[in-house]
């Protein structure tokens, strides 16, 4: 501080106010903290998307350091050009598959949870035997399923032959190969339904059940009219969290049956994993992956709006 | 234009059908194929400075290869020989997969710039678009600067690791197309397999009227093992104005014989999960008298099937009289983005694996076939045949065998080609329609590729 002058009052200088007030410092401290996941995502998520974006618009072929833009080029192959059958067989078969997996994970799952919804040490014991293989990684299992469905050394088969039925050649059959692959799958999550279920089944206040009892309501009603109702968010937990997971099915397509025969078992992911892997197309796998990115992002959307006004979060 | 030309190719296969090379044990020998080969080769720079290629440190390199765990020993053999021949470079050899297994972790190495090995396999079919992408390094300075011998090498296999006169790989594990038939079951009924395709249509019927099995089986899990049957027949599959002729009425001719076959079944079309595994089985169980496999398989096939007696036949010839077949198994190249250093050393072991010294115990280990002509002319060629007579079938044709089609679309086109066929055979396709639809997309893919 300056030497005031002389014979004058000496001036006390007021203390400086500080840059950011304690408020937006607190804000700015928080954020610092959230600032390597933003990082993280950026580097990992952001990025790879925009550019998957551009290279959609390019020639990139995986053997060549070099593209160039071609502009709408590779929208057009994959919506006019003999893309478009590829595109809609692998969206056609993906919706069967989300339909068949989403089936047997709420549908399996709900029976499942309602047979062992008992708390005794053997129903302990059942539930984890069906539980279980949600922790089998899906490549070994899946080629012990390929074992299982072999025509002419498959277990299946079999078992099949030993009750007179003939043999079926599950995975090279169109009808079969696809059914085939669920069967796997559903092996794999109908536990998981079956848990996730059972622990919203437990959190249902008995009271409820035992009013309805004093109406002389039967079982199926108590089902239809209670516990149904207010698994609701449960099960649009399953169904989102499911139909997103079974959109991106690959692993057992790939080991099982390679997406054929004839292209019958060709999921979304694994059109993709072919333009960019087999042909080494960069620039047709990204589009259809720009596009993969777009419906799954509009029908998760749609979803959270109408379970927004159909759900009950109230038990 | 990234694909040779309707002439060169004719010229290859003309210089072929001349090679010198192998052809000692067939008794014919021109020399003229030789010179066709190395010309393209030596089109090397004319000045190299040898010691740009030089191994002056220690170095350790690896070594993508496809020999299953049953060639364990055997690359464990020859990669020891190697290490004990000098004292610089160490060699790990890793098994990845298949060819398809390789080419795929080979692509995204390449594209990432990182993780390449020294040295990877190929298959054969994969040698246009590695030497069009530039993901295999041009030889033809390292053999200049080195004074490597490559005019010992058959002609027609260094043809199929070369790309537009450049020899971007050098011939390591070859094949060719072939019938493997129940030989015991075969002399039972006096039936020897029909050198023309016409006899074999009826041939097929009879195997399946009078055994009621198979008469054979189709591989459709690669295109390879049919494409023959349609050059021989005049199709080209790409024409010299890079057009796709599967569709013309000589290739629906052969379309149709096949779905003939299968239709009838005298024969089926092996596609889809484990179709390989499935075919040898069945051929092992003797649910089908032949199949048409790859002549590396040789030993596996013998090795399974201690009932009877394996014979090795000549797919037969077309109706214009041509049989030939083409190069199968795979080649061994540099991967470009290697460092130098990494590349000198990657070429000493090239040569050391492709070279005299190894070749005939690759050939006798693997059931490939021997590349280099100085080994066949030795007396360990002779004993090759006197213990693998069924041998005979190809060393009789081995003027025959072609060089593979080098387009660098050709692997885009494979695949769509696989595909078309699968559902033409198996899920009742009309092969008119389908095979128009097949010649469609593939025109877009030539296109996109030109």
């Amino acid at each position: 501080m300056k030497q005031a002058a002389a014979g004058s009052t000496p001036v006390v200088k007021a203390d400086k106010k500080p840059f950011f007030s304690q408020r937006t410092l607190s804000k700015i401290v928080d954020f610092l903290f959230v600032v390597p996941a933003l990082v993280l995502l950026a580097v990992f998520t952001y990025y790879p998307i925009v550019k998957l974006v551009q290279i959609s618009f390019t020639d990139w072929n995986l053997l060549n350091d070099t593209w160039k833009y071609v502009g709408l080029k590779n929208w057009n192959w994959l919506f006019a050009g003999s893309g478009a059958k590829y595109l809609w067989n692998s969206l056609k078969v993906t919706f069967l598959y989300s339909m068949g997996e989403i089936l047997v994970t709420m549908v399996g799952g709900m029976l499942l949870a309602l047979l062992f919804n008992r708390l005794t040490s053997s129903f302990s014991l059942m539930r984890a035997f069906v539980f279980v293989p949600k922790y089998v990684a899906m490549s070994s299992a899946a080629v012990v399923f390929l074992w299982i469905l072999n025509t002419d050394a498959g277990v299946l088969n079999y078992m099949l032959q030993c009750i007179g039925l003939p043999a079926v050649d599950w995975l090279n059959q169109q009808s079969t190969a696809l059914p085939s692959v669920l069967m796997l799958t559903g092996w794999r999550v109908i536990g998981y339904g079956m848990m996730i279920y059972l622990s919203a089944m437990i959190g249902i206040s008995p009271e409820y059940y035992e009013a309805a009892s004093l109406d002389g309501a039967n079982g199926f009603q108590k089902f239809f009219r209670i516990t149904l109702p207010l698994l609701s968010p449960t099960t649009l937990f399953l169904l989102v969290t499911t139909f997103l997971s079974s959109m991106k099915v690959f692993q057992s397509v790939d080991i099982l049956t390679s997406g054929g025969p004839a292209r019958s078992t060709e999921v979304f992911v694994y059109l993709i994993y072919r333009y960019a892997m087999v042909d080494f197309r960069m620039d047709r796998a990204s589009t259809a992956a720009v596009m993969f990115f777009l419906i799954l992002l509009t029908i998760t959307i749609l979803t959270m709006k109408i379970s927004d006004r159909s759900v009950t979060y109230d038990s | 234009m990234k694909k040779i030309s309707r002439r060169s190719f004719l010229i290859a296969t003309g210089a072929i059908a001349a090679a010198t090379a192998m052809t000692a044990c067939s008794g014919g020998s021109t020399g003229k194929a030789n010179t066709t080969a190395s010309s393209a080769a030596s089109a090397a720079p004319e000045t190299v400075d040898p010691s740009k290629y030089e191994v002056t440190e220690p170095i350790t390199i690896t070594w993508w290869h496809a020999l299953e765990s049953q060639y364990d020993e055997l690359v464990a053999d020859v990669v020891k020989k190697f290490n004990a021949t000098q004292s610089l470079i160490t060699v790990e050899a890793q098994y990845i997969g298949s060819y398809k297994d390789i080419n795929e972790a080979l692509v995204a190495a390449h594209a990432a710039g990182t993780g390449l090995p020294a040295v990877a396999v190929a298959n054969t079919d994969y040698v246009a678009s590695y030497g069009d992408s530039g993901l295999y390094e041009n030889l033809d300075p390292y053999i200049a600067g080195t004074g490597y011998d490559v005019d010992d090498f058959s002609a027609g296999l260094l043809l199929s690791s070369q790309y537009e006169g450049k020899q971007v790989a050098l011939p390591f594990l070859h094949s060719t197309q072939v019938i493997y038939y129940n030989k015991t079951m075969a002399d039972e009924n006096g039936w020897t397999i029909p050198e023309k395709i016409e006899d074999f249509t009826p041939f097929l019927a009879e195997v399946h009227s009078k055994k009621g099995i198979y008469g054979t089986v189709v591989p459709g899990w690669d295109q390879w093992y049919f494409e023959t049957m349609y050059l021989n027949e005049g199709v080209q599959i790409i024409t010299g104005d890079n057009d796709c002729d599967l569709n013309s009425e000589t290739a629906l001719g052969v379309t149709n014989m096949i779905k003939g076959w299968c239709d009838a079944g005298d024969a089926y079309f092996a596609a889809g999960t484990d179709a390989s595994a499935t075919m040898r089985q069945n051929f092992y169980d003797q649910k089908t008298f032949s199949v048409m496999h790859t002549s590396s398989l040789y030993n596996n096939y013998v090795s399974k099937c201690p009932d009877f007696e394996v014979g090795m036949a000549w797919y037969p010839a077309a109706t214009t009289g041509d049989k030939n077949s083409e190069v199968g198994g795979c080649v061994l190249g540099i991967p470009s983005k290697n460092d130098q250093a990494t590349k000198n050393a990657a070429w000493q072991f090239l040569q050391f694996l492709c070279g005299k010294e190894v070749n005939m115990e690759w050939a006798e280990g693997t059931g490939y076939l021997p590349t280099r002509n100085s080994v066949l002319n030795t007396e360990e060629g002779k004993e090759f045949l006197e213990k693998k007579p069924a041998f005979q079938c190809i060393f009789d044709n081995l003027n025959l065998i072609n060089p593979r089609i080098q387009n660098a679309a050709w692997s885009e086109l494979a695949t769509t080609w696989k595909n078309y066929m699968e559902v033409m055979m198996n899920q009742d396709g009309d092969v008119t329609s389908g095979s128009n639809d097949m010649v469609t997309e593939i025109n877009e893919i030539l296109e996109d590729h030109a």
